[in-house]
């Protein structure tokens, strides 16, 4: 019977565990093969040991790549945090058509990040796009400005597109986390004496903690592999000024904006970069957590 | 959004009210501050909500008016649908981001119910390391494995073809939805599972009429999440599918903009047409999208 049930687990776990080896595991041991050749995808890869990492570090726009990663990260982790924590906090109180509220909040989590950053890119268009239209309209000619074409506005302006698109699904997670926190804590708060901005400083925040680290976690991870919004909207332009390390790593393996042959040895070096990076991550996640991956 | 859910919704988060009370500071002048409140809501709600609404209206809007900065079209047509179905093949992109995504999800939620049971319910050697290998690379940034998987589907003569793309999904998704399937099964009773054995039913008639029932809510969450990941995944289909007749839905829209880039009615009609099924889906189905998609919440 015993030996039977096993071999029932066994049948179960095979196709999932067969699709894992051949889709994830094996094309994972090769990405990290082939970062350690010298190949431009159609000849012969050469075994070069760790230089492709050590071009990396005189490869310019590898820097300038690796810069804007870690400022996206940056710039979207405390953004993403905090707006959502407040909206949540915020909606949590009593409010008629608050549901209308959530639900709109919402709808940019649905859609695809294609579609967002088509959308954003016309908003964003210099002559027709409607933020210099209104800008025009409000007599603030000056402020107009051709947001994904200048070097300066460019990150911020895709910042903003990815807050637009995520301010819903991380103020979801935290209005679930404030609904979890015991009412009977803030009894004994008020019964203690404490004001309206006392218990969201002693109560609210030490238990929203652990939905905060969570979110903290997601953002950075996510930070680090930013890639579709970057790519649609300006495939890392102009002149590398939005260049993140997967628009370089695409463009290098498929040479996507032309020029410069397709490397697909030095793409997956930076790949591997890319992943010791979101390992960093999520050890921060295990540490933050204490191990517990399943807070929310 | 019939009212009688949104009653639903709120009866079943009764908390807001009394939270409310206990939040905000007592009387500081309160009609100003719930004044203020409304107001931000507000904006946020228009923020949230502006450029969809703009992208719906562009698309009604007759060509010549493409650039007139009223955002309300003055004669509104719906020639830039009628347009994108004759010449743009927009039928033919759904169709296959439809077989696409049902093929994968279909295969993701079997598979990842079987798998989840095992790891939850039947114990056989090596459980738990094979447990941990599944999930050692829950994290694994996809750009990691564009190079190989296009090698590989390469290798095996499967690049521009949609059952490449399918398998690469359902591999790709199958780890964590097999982890969440598997603790909606830890959470059944066991004894159910014992009292299925003494019965003498098979492991897999107990899998299938005890377990599989009660797993529903479990069912669900995967469904909707592997629907919305595999409906908006862009990098690996434009770079896996080339022919505009094999193309998805993400990679056509990317590649009409080369094409189109200034006739905006025609894009926002494309996009507006790509989000139908999901808006559709998310505005009947709120709450069990909202959970689905929030349980991602930890693969990111």
């Amino acid at each position: 019977m015993r030996g039977q049930r096993a071999l029932y687990g066994y049948l179960f776990i095979l196709p999932t565990l067969a699709f894992f080896l051949a889709f994830v595991a094996y094309p994972f041991f090769r990405a990290i093969t082939i970062s350690m050749t010298e190949w431009a995808g159609y000849d012969q890869p050469r075994y070069v040991g760790l230089r492709n990492f050590i071009n990396m570090a005189h490869d310019r726009i590898f820097w300038i790549a690796l810069r804007n990663s870690l400022l996206f990260t940056v710039a979207t982790t405390v953004l993403q945090t905090v707006i959502p924590l407040l909206v949540a906090v915020l909606l949590a109180q009593r409010w008629h058509w608050d549901q209308v509220v959530r639900t709109a909040l919402f709808l940019p989590v649905i859609i695809s990040m294609v579609v967002a950053s088509l959308l954003w890119r016309m908003i964003y268009d210099p002559n027709f796009g409607v933020l210099n239209s209104a800008l025009k309209a409000i007599g603030l000619s000056s402020l107009a400005h051709p947001w994904l074409a200048d070097t300066h506005t460019v990150m911020p302006a895709i910042i903003i597109v990815s807050l637009w698109k995520s301010l819903g699904f991380y103020m979801v997670i935290f209005y679930a986390g404030l609904q979890a926190i015991p009412l009977d804590l803030y009894e004994v708060a008020s019964l203690d004496g404490a004001n309206g901005w006392q218990k969201l400083l002693h109560v609210t925040a030490p238990m929203l903690w652990p939905v905060t680290t969570v979110v903290m976690v997601i953002n950075i991870i996510g930070g680090i592999k930013v890639f579709d919004v970057i790519y649609v909207m300006t495939t890392g332009g102009p002149n590398h000024a939005s260049e993140v390390l997967g628009t370089y790593l695409y463009v290098t393996a498929f040479g996507a904006t032309g020029g410069g042959s397709p490397s697909s040895g030095y793409a997956a070096a930076v790949g591997v970069v890319i992943l010791v990076l979101s390992m960093i991550g999520t050890y921060a996640q295990l540490r933050l957590t204490g191990g517990r991956s399943d807070v929310y | 959004m019939s009212t009688r859910e949104q009653t639903g919704t709120n009866a079943r988060h009764p908390f807001p009210s009394v939270v409310a009370r206990q939040i905000l500071p007592a009387r500081a002048s309160r009609v100003v501050s719930r004044t203020g409140g409304y107001l931000i809501l507000l904006l946020l709600t228009l923020a949230s909500i502006f450029p969809l609404i703009w992208m719906i209206l562009t698309s009604l809007k007759d060509r010549s008016e493409t650039y007139s900065p009223n955002v309300i079209p003055s004669k509104p047509s719906l020639a830039a649908y009628q347009f994108l179905w004759s010449q743009m093949h927009v039928g033919q992109y759904l169709w296959n981001s439809v077989r696409v995504t049902s093929v994968t999800v279909g295969a993701v939620v079997i598979l990842a119910s079987l798998a989840g049971y095992a790891f939850a319910r039947i114990d056989f050697p090596g459980k738990q390391t094979i447990f941990l290998l599944l999930l050692s690379t829950l994290m694994l940034p996809g750009a990691v494995l564009i190079i190989p998987l296009f090698l590989q589907l390469s290798d095996m003569h499967l690049i521009d073809s949609q059952l490449g793309l399918i398998l690469a999904y359902i591999g790709g998704g199958l780890p964590f939805a097999m982890f969440l399937m598997r603790s909606f099964f830890t959470t059944v009773p066991g004894e159910l599972v014992d009292a299925g054995r003494m019965d003498g039913a098979s492991e897999f008639g107990i899998f299938l009429r005890i377990m599989l029932p009660l797993a529903r809510p479990g069912i669900a969450t995967i469904t909707i999440f592997q629907f919305m990941d595999t409906w908006n995944e862009f990098i690996f289909a434009a770079t896996f599918l080339h022919s505009p007749t094999q193309r998805t839905l993400q990679p056509a829209l990317f590649a009409l903009v080369g094409r189109y880039s200034t006739n905006w009615p025609v894009l926002t009609a494309a996009l507006t047409v790509s989000i139908i099924p999901t808006v559709t889906v998310y505005l009947i189905l709120q709450k069990q999208f909202v959970t689905g998609l929030t349980a991602g919440a930890i693969k990111g």
